[in-house]
């Protein structure tokens, strides 16, 4: 099984760091359901050209967190995330990117008002752009 | 085929435990040497090894190599690189024994080597040479089969028919009639058919083609799959090394530069671009001012007023660049083969 993770080698961060947030977001964000068979340690490190001591390291901290099982002899699973952990983990992204949104806006001395023009429009526009979602948003 | 698999804890308390022709004495000198054996910094306290060599040399008029001290985790991927004649292959002759050496010793899957043959030790081996033997030319590759399958008690007809597939060799022309790369794809399937537990390939991608070299890397991560196999490898292909190691051993002129573990080489060792804050000032001699930095292995101008930077410390270099009045203009990984020129530099500032 081929598993969308995608390292940026320039990027400062480890990178066991880089493949386990990218596997967890995977995983609380529903897109590798539950019982999904992950791809073997050795497998998954020729994938990402990493070694397997990362890989090893990435799927060992993904189950003491209780997102992956292992069963000896048939490989590693995707456990059930309960419904308040995947909750948590959305509202999680969400708050990451706005943050990052106004440290650039205050790096560059925008004020609140701005902000929240540029967000608005931003929102309006966005939202036309994808009805689905919105329709999707609105209903919950 | 688990079932038949050793793991190498069970190896290493088997042959300390089971029979054996040396003498109590000699055995007892030998735990206590295992004992108070110090490895280097870089070998991880907690990693079976499935080869180590302790202060192992060669010393003849035409070729030296060592004193090497060094242990190769089990159930790992090892790359051996470095130059032409840096003695990647004869490291992996001496691990078969195939390559006599003057002093130290070697031990390979828990059992030291001996002056006297020791088949069971190499059953639990596969190894593909550099260059093929001329006095198989005239066999063709189900000869060779047919003779590795009489040496080897884990040989299986149905690996070795499955790997040729694989690779999609040629099994009835003769061994001397084939390419280079055609008779390469035998070679590895019969080395790897009685599924040993420790795999040694010389340069093993020589003279393969693209999805020949393809299918290599899919059969070793499938040989390595289960966890328990250790794969040595000698390469000159950075690919190769970024895709299947997950230690890399530098070599260069007979001496080891160092075991590192891949992903933390890597991530350890980064160019920076600096340039200083103010323009001018002081500009021609930045390079010369910042190779005395922290972490700095090599630094060159690189425009004017742009230094170039090789650290292996990148956060203490990028934070001593910063406090001294340079700014960073990028940051990016080192390739293997710059971290190799550097290790070498290093090594030779050091001689």
């Amino acid at each position: 099984m081929w598993i969308p993770v995608h390292i940026d080698e320039n990027r400062p961060e480890p990178l066991y760091h880089q493949v386990e947030v990218q596997l967890r977001g995977l995983i609380l964000s529903g897109q590798l359901a539950e019982g999904t068979l992950l791809p073997s340690i050795r497998e998954l490190a020729a994938d990402l050209r990493c070694s397997a001591i990362t890989v090893r390291r990435v799927y060992q901290d993904l189950e003491n967190e209780g997102l992956l099982r292992t069963r000896q002899g048939t490989g590693t699973f995707v456990s059930g995330i309960d419904k308040e952990a995947r909750e948590s983990y959305r509202l999680e992204r969400v708050v990451e990117a706005f943050e990052r949104a106004v440290e650039t806006g205050l790096q560059l001395q925008c004020t609140r008002e701005e902000m929240e023009r540029i967000w608005r429009e931003a929102y309006e526009r966005r939202s036309a752009e994808a009805p689905e979602e919105r329709r999707k948003a609105d209903e919950r | 085929m688990n079932a038949e698999r050793r793991l190498p804890a069970e190896q290493a308390a088997g042959s300390g435990g089971g029979p054996d022709e040396r003498t109590g004495a000699s055995l007892a000198a030998d735990h206590e040497r295992q004992r108070s054996d110090r490895w280097p910094a870089q070998d991880d306290a907690g990693v079976e090894a499935a080869a180590r060599l302790r202060g192992v040399a060669i010393r003849r008029e035409s070729f030296s190599l060592g004193p090497l001290t060094v242990s190769i985790p089990a159930g790992m991927v090892t790359a051996i690189v470095g130059p032409n004649g840096s003695g990647k292959s004869t490291l992996l002759r001496m691990l078969l024994r195939m390559e006599p050496y003057d002093e130290g010793g070697i031990e390979v899957l828990g059992r030291r080597l001996e002056p006297d043959s020791d088949m069971q030790l190499r059953e639990r081996i596969g190894f593909v040479t550099e260059l093929p033997h001329a006095y198989e030319n005239g066999l063709t590759a189900d000869d060779k089969a047919r003779f590795a399958s009489l040496w080897y008690s884990g040989w299986s007809w149905d690996r070795y028919t499955r790997l040729m597939k694989s690779f999609d060799a040629d099994r009835t022309k003769k061994l001397g009639k084939l390419s280079k790369g055609m008779r390469r794809k035998a070679e590895l399937a019969v080395a790897m058919a009685h599924d040993p537990e420790l795999l040694l390939l010389d340069e093993p991608s020589s003279g393969l083609d693209p999805s020949a070299w393809k299918t290599l890397l899919d059969e070793l991560t499938r040989y390595m799959n289960g966890g328990d196999r250790t794969l040595i490898l000698a390469t000159h292909i950075t690919e190769e090394v970024r895709r299947l190691a997950d230690y890399v051993l530098f070599m260069h002129r007979g001496q080891c530069l160092g075991l590192y573990e891949k992903d933390r080489l890597f991530e350890n060792w980064r160019v920076f671009a600096v340039q200083r804050e103010d323009g001018a000032a002081g500009r021609d001699d930045a390079a010369r001012l910042l190779r005395e930095a922290p972490g700095v292995q090599g630094a060159l101008e690189a425009g004017p007023g742009i230094c170039k930077l090789e650290s292996d410390a990148p956060e203490e270099t990028e934070r001593y660049c910063r406090s001294a009045g340079y700014r960073i203009l990028s940051s990016q990984r080192l390739e293997l083969e710059e971290i190799m020129a550097c290790l070498v530099r290093k090594g030779e500032a050091v001689r």
